[in-house]
C-alpha cells in the first residue's frame, strides 16, 4: 500500500468499514509512515473538532425579537 | 423508576427549543445569517402549523433536520435563480483531494476537545469555505451527526456520493485547520 491508496481508503478506515484484512494492511502503512499516521491523526482531530462544535446557541436578541413577531400570531395558540 | 410523561408540544415550546437548532444549521448550510433567518422563520412555521400530527419529540427532531435542509436547499436555489454569480461565492468543486503542506502533528487533546468561542469562529470560517455540495454534506455529517444513508435521502445522493463528498470536505477543513492547530491550539 502507498500513501495515495491510504488517502483513498481514509474515510472507510476511520469508519470502521473496511474488511479486516484492509484494516490491517492500512495500519501496516501507518505504523511504517509517520506523515501518514499524522494525517490519520489529524483527520480524525478534525472530525471531533466538528463534533464539538455546538448545535444550537442562543438566538441573537434582535433575531429572536423578529421572530417572535413574526410567528406571534400562532405562539399561545394551542 | 417511572419515566415523566412528555412535554405537551406547544408553539411556545417549538419557539424555544428548535429555533436555535434550526438556526444553526441553516446557518452553517448558507454561511449567511439573514438566509438563516428566513428558513428559520419558514421552518418554525411549518413546524407549528404541522403540530398537531406529532406525538412526540423523537419524531419531530428526525423532521425537522429534514424540512430544515429541504427549506435551506430551495431558498439557496431561489437565490441563485435570482443572482448567478455570488460574489465570494466558491465554485462546486474540490480541486484539492492532498494535504496542501507537508503534515505535521497537531496539538489537540485526544478526549472530547473544548472549544473556546475563538476557535468555533475559525472552524465556522473553514466551513464557510467550502464549496455548497461539500458544505451541506460535511455540517449534517461531521456537525449535526446525521448518518451517511439519511444525508443521502434528505439530499437525493447515493450513500458512496455522500461517502465521497464528506471525505474530500474533510481533507479540505483537515488542510484549513492545520496551520491554527500544529503543534499548539488555536488561539
Amino acid at each position: 500500500m502507498n500513501c495515495q491508496e491510504l488517502l483513498d481508503l481514509l474515510h472507510d478506515y476511520i469508519g470502521g468499514e473496511l474488511v479486516i484484512e484492509l484494516h490491517r494492511t492500512v495500519e501496516i502503512h501507518i505504523t511504517g509512515c509517520n506523515s501518514c499516521m499524522m494525517l490519520v491523526e489529524s483527520y480524525r482531530h478534525t472530525i471531533r473538532l466538528a463534533r464539538a462544535l455546538p448545535k444550537c446557541e442562543r438566538l441573537p436578541a434582535a433575531v429572536e425579537d423578529r421572530l417572535r413577531k413574526f410567528l406571534e400570531p400562532h405562539l399561545g395558540s394551542s | 423508576m417511572v419515566e415523566p410523561p412528555p412535554e405537551k408540544l406547544t408553539p411556545e415550546l417549538v419557539f424555544r427549543e428548535y429555533a436555535p437548532r434550526i438556526y444553526g444549521i441553516a446557518r452553517r448550510m448558507l454561511g449567511n445569517d439573514a438566509d438563516a433567518e428566513d428558513v428559520m422563520q419558514e421552518v418554525l412555521l411549518q413546524v407549528i402549523r404541522k403540530l398537531d400530527t406529532f406525538r412526540g419529540d423523537s419524531q419531530i427532531g428526525t423532521w425537522l433536520h429534514r424540512i430544515t435542509v429541504n427549506a435551506a436547499l430551495a431558498h439557496r436555489q431561489k437565490r441563485a435563480n435570482r443572482q448567478k454569480h455570488e460574489v465570494g461565492e466558491t465554485g462546486d468543486e474540490l480541486d484539492r483531494e492532498t494535504p496542501s503542506a507537508p503534515v505535521k502533528r497537531w496539538a489537540v487533546s485526544p478526549e472530547e476537545p473544548v472549544l473556546a468561542a475563538e476557535q468555533h469562529e475559525l472552524i465556522d470560517k473553514a466551513i464557510k469555505t467550502l464549496p455548497t455540495p461539500f458544505r451541506d454534506v460535511y455540517v449534517l455529517a461531521d456537525v449535526e451527526g446525521v448518518p451517511n444513508p439519511e444525508i443521502a435521502d434528505m439530499l437525493g445522493l447515493s450513500v458512496p456520493a455522500v461517502k465521497s463528498r464528506l471525505h474530500r470536505a474533510r481533507l479540505w477543513m483537515r488542510d484549513a485547520l492545520a496551520p491554527h492547530f500544529e503543534g499548539g491550539m488555536a488561539s
